[in-house]
């Protein structure tokens, strides 16, 4: 019923203002259901006896008791709670997505890295990491593999040939921690042109074999084979 | 009043509000992850490895 209150309301008020007075009906398309018959005889304003239209109703019944501040304060509590729930859920999916898609530990326990040799010139060191330690990969000379073998094995601590510790010659790939106290020995450096451990200082030579210092054992070889010309796969 | 010194402390600047919000995700994900890892460990006792370690593995860690 609004609407149609509404239009005859407006209808009724324009019929008002117009100088000539029509019937409410005639000018209606709709059929006024309601009290056509007073609004035929004679109109009465809604508005008579109101100075304004436009006054605002008294909303003081509805209104917070103890001034704004602290429903405001709610609201945003609220708010903010919300969103730093929502912030810490979104995060959490992300990294638990991004976990989810590295290398488990047990894939990284088996892992093999592959080194392209060709990037490494003669006589010159590269340091890798594989399986969290640090591995030497050393492209020695030929006056290094002649002086290496030159050696007398039976004068050392830990009795090695050359032949037993490379695959080829040229290529000397051994683990680069200590085998005193697991420090990582410095190329290039000790009295035997080898490797040179700072934190006690055992020297190494140029097969990774110790020869002077706290150290027991040679320079661990770990396993690694050539699957082709210029590639080294450790592991 | 205190309603009032909340409001002027946290909300009446969007920056602040923003800052205050990431800050208590923060500290809430810490929360969480602690409480909930804390249940977790309460309910499966005496079942995981940090639990039965010590009847396997004699000494301190082992690094290398």
């Amino acid at each position: 019923m609004a609407p149609l209150s509404t239009v005859s309301r407006a209808l009724a008020r324009s019929a008002a203002s117009a100088s000539v007075r029509l019937p409410v009906r005639a000018m209606s398309s709709t059929p006024a259901l309601r009290d056509h018959a007073a609004a035929s005889s004679t109109y009465e304003s809604p508005f008579k006896g109101e100075p304004k239209t436009t006054k605002v109703p008294n909303f003081s019944k509805y209104m917070a008791k103890n001034g704004g501040s602290a429903n405001a304060v709610f609201s945003y509590f609220m708010v903010g709670t919300l969103g730093a729930i929502s912030a810490a859920g979104a995060k959490s999916t992300i990294q638990q997505f991004l976990v989810n898609m590295s290398a488990s530990a047990d894939v990284l326990a088996m892992a093999k890295v592959e080194v392209d040799l060709n990037a490494i010139p003669e006589g010159k060191n590269v340091i890798i990491k594989w399986r969290g330690k640090p591995v030497f990969i050393r492209h020695r000379t030929q006056a290094e593999i002649e002086e290496a073998n030159s050696v007398n094995v039976a004068s050392l601590r830990d009795p090695q040939s050359d032949e037993e510790r490379v695959k080829k010659p040229e290529w000397l790939v051994m683990l680069g921690v200590c085998t005193h106290l697991g420090c990582v020995p410095i190329g290039e450096a000790g009295d035997f042109g080898g490797w040179f451990c700072p934190c006690h200082g055992s020297h190494y030579d140029i097969s990774g074999r110790i020869r002077k210092g706290p150290a027991p054992l040679n320079l661990e070889i770990p396993q690694y084979e050539f699957p082709e010309e210029g590639k080294l796969v450790v592991g | 009043m205190v309603a009032k010194t909340l409001y002027d402390a946290f909300f009446r600047r969007n920056s602040v509000m923003l800052g205050v919000v990431f800050a208590g995700a923060f500290a809430f994900e810490l929360g969480y992850d602690n409480m909930m890892n804390r249940i977790w460990d309460n309910i499966n006792r005496g079942r995981q490895w940090k639990d039965i370690r010590h009847k396997y593995v004699q000494g301190g860690d082992d690094e290398e």
